[in-house]
């Protein structure tokens, strides 16, 4: 008979049988365990962000100007060329005229027909009766050609003294902002792709001597060190820096090479980011049933064809992953555009108009006043930065995560190479991962140095920077403000990622999965577009005189920004560890009539207790060097300044290079404690920010 | 003691329905055993009844009380995992105590309970190791004393023998029945394995596609299925096709495509006419090669394998496109090709209307 009921009467069913189970579903315990991380993620990422996105429509209202003008100037769409991407400085030239009487202050040469005539320094160019002569200072005298128009005072090698050419690589910098930072982003992409893909698809499949080492290497640029890391790649490259040095001093070749702006902020970015990709490139490829890659091989799919065809396609959820990461990262790359003072991309603008109000103190323009720019600039990296994510967001969730590392399902297809093969690896991969590595080991050798200008670090090794550290107030407060904020956030983490984890592992309930996705969004989310909401959301006026306020207690903000920015690393590990742990074991408490909160803490915490530590301590790591927001509000009280902040402005304001390297080695010091810790002692997996 | 039953129960797991409109009444005291193959839907009924899983429709009582919307801690319904789900983090007295200790009662009094518990299941002495100290039978056995430990007012037994070798499951087999009868508790056991089902059960639910197919008492089930599922599921048979003629009251003939007429009695509840066809159901183990003294059918053929197995031979018999199996007595040995003639009473013979016989998803070879 129940075929033939009406369609509405069996709708009404359906309906009643939904809020049945949610009733049933839904007992005080389960509401709170949801309750509490879609309450934080809302008040604290929700609408700080959903602050940013509707920004430019509030600035036409509230500032009264146009977003549209403010997207559309040239400091931001503009396509000039404003430098060329490579300039050769060979020598400087000195315009003559006829009349003038000049002595050169160092040497020189002029050419003339062809033909060079060397003046030494000290010589005399003047003109008698319309004829230009040369008087040098043993008083030798001679006439020069009669259309003289320059003298040229050729550059010299600071190592040799000999003439040289600077080589200056810049990069292709326009007029606009966005313009540059998407063009920085996709070149760094595009270029950690490939390194990615090659480094990935080498340790996925060959075996060779050494290869613990190498991927030992690999992940030393995942070690986070704000500022320090690109000091060194700066160093690296500066026109007195170490390859300079190498290519003039030692191949004796007439060059010094000198990286800044754009291309700088590019190579530090490739060589900090390309890990994400190998990484991420590497679990995929884990995880191909190898079965599938012998059929096509005996189908006689070959070499690249193979890899082409089948491997590529079947590690396109990392490489996608991966990618996007690494795109959204570069757009909201911070250190590396102050580093190289490359102040023509989105993130340092809002960065600087952030900072300096929120420097300048609680005026009389708060919130979005203070900030009209910088908010409507947020509003697009966050819009560019979601678009990403949203297309990815299933290779993020949860679910994904946890079934990309769980892994070895299947023995791995990795093949002995041969002698050919230990040369190429030897030949080409292993300086490469040198290179990559050389920010983190120059960060130690420069935490370590008295100074570091020329070539080489001066007084190496000294622990006098520890000892300035820990001696001068204004520098380990910031040690200990980081510590304390560090400390709190991952209370809240904890709260915030095992009830997500929680909620997304056991409740099943219709639209869960919006937890899932909200869960792992801040991943992905840049922190300058977190930080421009919490500036927005934390100056307003009605909060003044309470301890959210901004401009007196950035602590707080800086806490709050930490929890959220960090927690998918707990969230992540916490679910892992509920997937490994069959419901059961909680079932079982249930059933002999254990309330779901007493299961909670007698059976489900001392059985996942370790997976929350890893996470905790993951997040911990991960908030000590956080960035974007501690070197923006983070600047608003000299006294609560976190370590990125103090490390910021040992570089900007005191020029205190060593300072900021020996604070790059107490962070390094921390993630290596971490990573030995959680590997060796909690045998649990070690996440790599961004992987 | 209680009584459990269960009103037009369904759970759909997206397309899938797990449990289709059950409805069955577990009386106080009984062994109830829910029987079928993999994945129609056993564990998810006995998940329903402990409250662990939410059914999208129906209720479920215990005696007169609708217990549908309480959790699964608030029901006394204890259940034996069929993997344990033994606390790895607590002792066996932990594990045992657990559900004393959340009644808050006396340490005296959770240590003498304990106590008894283990010494029921055989396991004294063993309080302080932990689970994974223990080999499999240990711990079928400290999952059963945490279970009945609290008095529960339903056991729930999701295959708990099912990891077992074949001599230990025989030995717990038995004290399990030993141990309910003692306790005169109402258990309700979930497995596939049917000799388990039989041996332990006062009554039988024979399961298949999440809709119970047939309730009674393990000889109810094996000598009148009440329908082809359970005439094929329990026990070995041969089917056998033909077109019925000859119907007077519940006995009819049907004539095989091999030629051979088979007499039997139509199942209870169902009706054959003239010409309809019709699948006979007969178990190896009703063929005899003397003629029995009542009503019987002899069928002719052609020994195609003979196999001794200890208590009995095992033939296979070609009768033409048609295989029977028949297990006959071992002192008389055949060889292949030899003809025969098999004897089985009209009585064993059981015949379906033929209609939905290829929906049976389920392989019915002896
Ligand atoms: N949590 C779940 N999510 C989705 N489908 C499920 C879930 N639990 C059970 N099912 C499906 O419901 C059906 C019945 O499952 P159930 O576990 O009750 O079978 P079972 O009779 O206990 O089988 P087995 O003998 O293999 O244990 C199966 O098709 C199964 O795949
Ligand atoms: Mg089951």
């Amino acid at each position: 008979m129940s075929e033939y009921k009406g369609g509405k009467s069996h709708k009404i069913k359906k309906k009643s049988s939904l809020s049945r189970r949610l009733r049933f579903t839904l007992d005080p315990f389960t509401i709170t365990m949801i309750i509490i991380p879609v309450l934080l993620f809302t008040l604290f990422l929700v609408i700080p962000l959903g602050y940013v996105l509707i920004s430019p429509a509030l600035v036409a209202v509230q500032a009264g100007y146009s977003p549209i003008s403010a997207v559309t100037s040239s400091d931001i769409i503009g396509t000039n060329l404003l430098v060329d991407p490579i300039t050769v400085t060979t020598g400087q030239k000195i315009g003559l005229f006829p009349g003038m009487k000049y002595t050169l202050p160092s040497d020189g040469y002029i050419l003339a027909n062809g033909q060079r005539i060397n003046l030494v320094k000290g010589t005399v160019i003047e003109w008698e009766d319309g004829t230009p002569y040369a008087v040098f200072p043993n008083g030798t005298r001679i006439e020069l050609p009669q259309d003289l128009r320059s003298v040229t005072i050729p550059y010299r090698s600071p190592f040799t003294g000999e003439e040289a050419a600077l080589i200056t690589i810049h990069g292709i910098k326009f007029e606009g902002a966005l313009l540059n930072s998407l063009i920085v982003a996709a070149t760094v992409t595009a270029i950690a792709v490939i390194l990615g893909l090659l480094v990935g698809f080498v340790f996925a499949r060959y075996n060779f001597y050494g290869k613990t080492f190498f991927r030992i290497l690999a992940i030393i640029p995942l070690l986070m060190v704000p500022f320090a890391n690109a000091i060194v790649v700066r160093r690296l490259f500066a026109q007195d820096g170490p390859i300079s040095y190498f290519v003039n001093a030692v191949l004796g070749l007439p060059y010094l090479i000198d990286v800044t702006g754009i291309a700088g902020v590019v190579l530090t970015q490739v060589i900090t980011f390309f890990p994400i990709v190998y990484l991420n490139v590497f679990s995929s490829m884990m995880l191909i049933d190898p079965t599938l890659e012998e059929q096509a091989e005996n189908l006689g799919a070959r070499g690249f064809k193979l890899f082409r065809t089948v491997t590529l396609p079947l590690s396109l959820p990392g490489l996608l992953s991966g990618a996007a990461i690494v795109f959204i990262f570069s757009l909201e790359d911070l250190g590396g555009p102050i580093v190289f003072q490359e102040h023509n991309l989105l993130s340092y603008k809002i960065f600087e108009k952030i900072s300096n109000a929120i420097k300048g103190g609680a005026s009389a323009e708060a919130g979005l006043l203070a900030i009209p720019d910088a908010a409507i600039y947020s509003a697009i990296i966050l819009a560019i930065a979601l678009t990403v994510f949203v297309s990815i967001k299933k290779y993020l969730s949860l679910r994904q995560y946890a079934m990309m590392t769980k892994g070895g399902r299947w023995t791995p297809r990795a093949r002995m190479l041969g002698l050919k093969g230990h040369l190429i690896v030897y030949l080409l991969l292993l300086p490469f991962l040198l290179f990559a590595a050389a920010p983190q080991i120059g960060v130690l050798i420069l935490g370590f140095s008295h100074r570091w200008v020329g070539p080489s670090p001066e007084g190496f090794p000294t622990a006098e920077n520890f000892a300035k550290i820990a001696t001068d107030p204004a520098l380990y407060k910031g040690v200990i403000n980081s510590l304390v904020y560090s400390f709190s956030a991952v209370l809240i983490i904890i709260l915030l990622g095992f009830t997500a984890a929680y909620v997304v592992a056991r409740v099943k309930l219709p639209g869960i999965g919006v937890l899932d996705v909200l869960a792992t969004s801040p991943l992905a989310i840049p922190g300058i577009a977190i930080a421009t909401g919490y500036f927005l959301m934390f100056s307003q006026p009605f909060l003044r005189g309470t301890p959210l306020y901004i401009y007196v207690n950035p602590a707080v903000a800086l806490v709050i920004s930490y929890a959220v920015r960090r927690s998918p690393f707990t969230t992540r590990a916490i679910y892992a560890g509920l997937l490994q742990t069959h419901p059961t074991y909680e079932e079982a408490a249930m059933n002999l009539g254990a309330s779901k909160s007493r299961t909670l803490f007698t059976i489900l915490l001392p059985l996942i207790g370790i997976s929350v530590l890893s996470g905790a301590l993951i997040s911990f790591v991960y908030s000590m060097s956080e960035t974007s927001t501690s070197i923006t509000i983070g600047l608003a009280n000299e006294d609560q300044r976190p370590l990125v902040a103090v490390m910021y402005d040992q570089f900007t304001k005191v020029e205190a290079y060593q300072i900021v390297g020996a604070m790059g080695v107490i962070l390094i010091a921390i993630q290596l404690t971490s990573i030995v810790i959680i590997t060796m002692v909690l045998k649990q997996r070690y996440a790599f920010i961004g992987v | 003691m209680t009584e459990v039953r269960l009103v037009e129960v369904t759970k759909r797991f997206g397309e899938v329905v797990a449990v289709d409109h059950v409805s069955v009444t577990i009386k106080h005291g009984e062994f109830f055993t829910f029987l079928g193959p993999s994945g129609c839907g056993k564990t998810t009924t006995l998940r329903i009844i402990a409250g662990l899983e939410f059914p999208d429709e129906g209720s479920v009582f215990f005696d007169e009380e609708d217990v549908t919307m309480k959790r699964a801690y608030e029901r006394k319904a204890a259940m034996v995992f069929q993997n344990y789900a033994l606390w790895p983090h607590m002792s066996v007295f932990d594990n045992v105590a657990y559900g004393l200790k959340l009644k808050k009662l006396p340490p005296e009094e959770i240590k003498k309970k304990v106590e008894w518990a283990l010494e029921l299941v055989g396991l004294k002495g063993m309080e302080d190791r932990y689970p994974t100290q223990l080999s499999g039978g240990q711990q079928q056995r400290v999952a059963l004393a945490r279970a009945i430990v609290v008095e529960p007012r339903v056991l729930l037994l999701d295959e708990p023998l099912s990891n077992l070798d074949a001599k230990l499951r025989l030995k717990m087999r038995e004290e399990l029945k030993t141990l309910q009868m003692k306790l005169g508790i109402t258990a309700i056991y979930v497995t596939h394995d049917q000799e388990e089902a039989m041996s332990l059960s006062d009554r039988i639910a024979v399961m298949n596609a999440g809709k119970i197919m047939q309730v009674g008492t393990p000889k109810e089930v094996y000598e009148s299925p009440r329908n082809l599922f359970v005439a094929t599921f329990i026990g070995k048979s041969t089917a056998v096709m033909g077109k019925a003629d000859e119907i007077a009251g519940d006995r009819a003939t049907i004539t095989t495509p091999d030629g051979f007429k088979l007499r039997g009695r139509v199942a209870v509840g169902y009706k054959l006419s003239r010409g309809e066809e019709a699948v006979a159901i007969i178990r190896p183990e009703d063929f005899e090669l003397e003629p029995p003294r009542v009503d019987h059918n002899v069928i002719e053929g052609v020994i195609e394998i003979s196999m001794f197995l200890g208590p009995y031979n095992r033939l296979k018999v070609r009768t033409g496109k048609q295989v029977i199996s028949a297990y006959v007595d071992p002192d008389i040995s055949f060889k292949q090709g030899d003809r025969v003639k098999l004897y089985i009473p009209v009585d064993d013979v059981i015949l379906f209307p033929a209609k939905g016989w290829e929906y049976i998803a389920y392989e019915a070879v002896a």
